[in-house]
């Protein structure tokens, strides 16, 4: 087990796991990682079962300082990692000693990194999962002077200095289109309103959060109002309320809505979608089912080799 | 489209790995039932791959994985359980009663209620306490069920603009359709009363015991007896229908 103290927050800084998808049958939002490849990436690293709970942080500024010797790896978007006021290398499994301090320094690329600790983060399991869903109540934001501890590493721990090779490594392509297909009331909206959809650029609002990111750019033109009879929102739902803005709905938005859904994000570039921060610009693009399959396979094959690669123990987990 | 009805229920997939069915756009109980005698029927049916399905007003959503599974067996499935959704059955509907303090700090609406419709306060809490409002669906967050069903009499509009933050518990209606809140959420619809009975509690397992289908009612108590009643889990209040 190791203890840490947290000297700072940060912009925000919440546990993470793999959420509570099973709970959708009780309208519990999924929660959990908005990058979830990084999280699984963190935890393998670490020797740790994907599942485990890992902490989610946001632009710049948690610094965590180590009270005992502990094994850490950092995923995800590049918040200039440091250790000791040196930069450090990402995607690494990282030795602390007491009193090392590790400190993200700020946003470069991306927006939200994962810490995995050997072991886990030990945080309250509700509902099945250690993903804090501040709306929910579901635990808290971390907070200075907060003591955070992991668990036993039930695993065999990795060696200092081990990382992931390039290959593995989720690419974090953020002027990539986002792949969408089509949503449940793409014909509420008339054939220029969805060209502007696919052909405008968006740029992402500032109010955004783990709920859904909020867009600026060119109104879609309706074919009719807004308002459906309330209906299910599936992770990734793209809804366009009155002001014709695009809503991407993410890991903690509701799971029923009144709004219609012009598109769903192809779960491939959701983990990309959940990297994006207020101001970047982004496109949609319009993709067929058969091909989302097809990325969303070579994704789910990719993890396996990296699992492979870092010679994890657990097999695969179906997230 | 023109000249042609459309036919329902209609069944597409959406996604990758979710097949969505609609029944008529309506907000009717019937039309509810189908949604939720498609769910019984799917849950039934033990077919590989498939995940959960889960109604809303009128519609499911089917999820299945996709690489067990593909949307056009689930497709199927759905057309053959939904070409007889008489035959279906559906879960035994229970009834809660739920002590409900209402007016005055616990119900900030209760007056406007009786004005907008012309009653006495105390119509308003009598009507209340005695209807049986059915659960349409769970959705939006923390299992917060959608009740409808309120009858004309005491219908009333949203507000304008919506409350920002009514406490978990409250009681409230819009035009016929009505909730108790699960958590402290903003909220437009007029709020009459509170229940402290827990509907949402996290640290259970189901965190709601509402299901589709069930029937609730709010009959009016007084505070001590509100608040007492908030001491038990919200399984100690249902009454077999």
């Amino acid at each position: 087990m190791s203890h840490f103290e947290l000297l700072n927050p940060g912009f925000l800084t919440t546990y993470q796991d793999l959420g509570r998808p099973d709970m959708l049958k009780f309208a519990l939002p999924h929660c959990g990682a908005m990058d979830e490849t990084s999280l699984r990436l963190a935890n393998l690293l670490v020797g740790n079962p994907e599942s485990a709970a890992a902490l989610e942080t946001t632009a710049m500024g948690l610094t965590v300082k180590a009270l005992d010797q502990a094994l850490i790896a950092v995923t995800g978007a590049d918040l200039g990692l440091e250790l000791n006021g040196k930069s450090a290398p990402m995607c690494t499994v990282l030795q602390l000693e007491v009193g090392d301090v590790v400190r993200f320094k700020g946003k470069k690329k991306g927006l939200r990194s994962y810490l995995a600790v050997a072991g886990g983060f030990d945080a309250p399991v509700i509902l099945g999962s250690r993903s804090v869903y501040l709306r929910g109540g579901m635990g808290a934001a971390l907070k200075k002077g907060d003591l955070i501890q992991s668990l036993l590493l039930e695993n065999q721990a990795p060696q200092a200095g081990r990382s992931l090779t390039d290959d593995f490594q989720p690419t974090l392509d953020l002027m990539a289109p986002i792949r969408v297909l089509p949503g449940p009331q793409i014909d509420y909206f008339t054939r220029k309103g969805q060209e502007t959809f696919t052909k405008s650029v968006y740029c992402i609002s500032p109010i955004s959060d783990r709920q859904g990111c909020r867009t600026e750019g060119p109104s879609i033109e309706r074919a009719r109002g807004p308002d459906i009879i309330t209906d299910p929102i599936p992770l990734g739902s793209i809804q366009v309320p009155g002001d014709g803005l695009p809503i991407i709905l993410l890991k903690d938005a509701q799971v029923t809505g009144g709004y219609a859904k012009i598109g769903l994000v192809a779960r491939v570039d959701l983990d990309r979608v959940g990297q994006l921060s207020p101001g970047d610009k982004i496109r949609f693009k319009l993709i067929r089912r058969e091909e989302a399959l097809e990325l969303l396979k070579n994704q789910v094959q990719l993890l396996a080799e990296a699992r492979e690669a870092l010679g994890a123990l657990s097999g695969a987990e179906k997230g | 489209m023109s000249g042609n009805t459309i036919s329902y229920p209609i069944i597409r997939p959406l996604g990758e790995d979710s097949v969505l069915v609609e029944f008529e756009a309506k907000v009717n109980i019937e039309i509810n039932r189908k949604a939720r005698r498609l769910v019984h029927g799917l849950e039934q049916a033990d077919l590989p791959g498939l995940k959960m399905a889960i109604p809303a007003y009128r519609s499911v959503s089917v999820y299945f994985d996709p690489f067990i599974t593909t949307a056009s067996q689930i497709i199927r499935a759905v057309e053959t359980i939904s070409t007889d959704l008489s035959q279906q059955e559906e879960l035994p509907a229970r009834l809660f009663r739920l002590p409900t303090v209402y007016g005055g700090q616990h119900g900030p609406d209760l007056d406007r209620v009786a004005d907008v419709t012309g009653l006495a306060t105390n119509e308003v809490i009598d009507i209340c306490s005695t209807i049986r409002l059915p659960v349409f669906f769970l959705g939006f967050i923390c299992s917060q069920a959608y009740l409808g069903g309120v009858p004309e009499v005491i219908q009333i509009p949203r507000h304008d603009s919506p409350r920002p933050l009514v406490p978990g518990g409250s009681f409230g209606i819009a035009g016929a359709q009505a909730n108790i809140l699960a958590v402290d959420s903003p909220s437009g619809l007029s709020y009459l009363g509170r229940t402290f009975v827990k509907v949402f509690n996290p640290s259970a397992f189901p965190p709601t015991a509402f299901r589709p289908g069930d029937q609730v009612q709010c009959p009016a108590v007084n505070e001590d007896q509100a608040l007492a009643a908030g001491k038990k889990g919200m399984e100690e209040f249902i009454e077999p229908l």
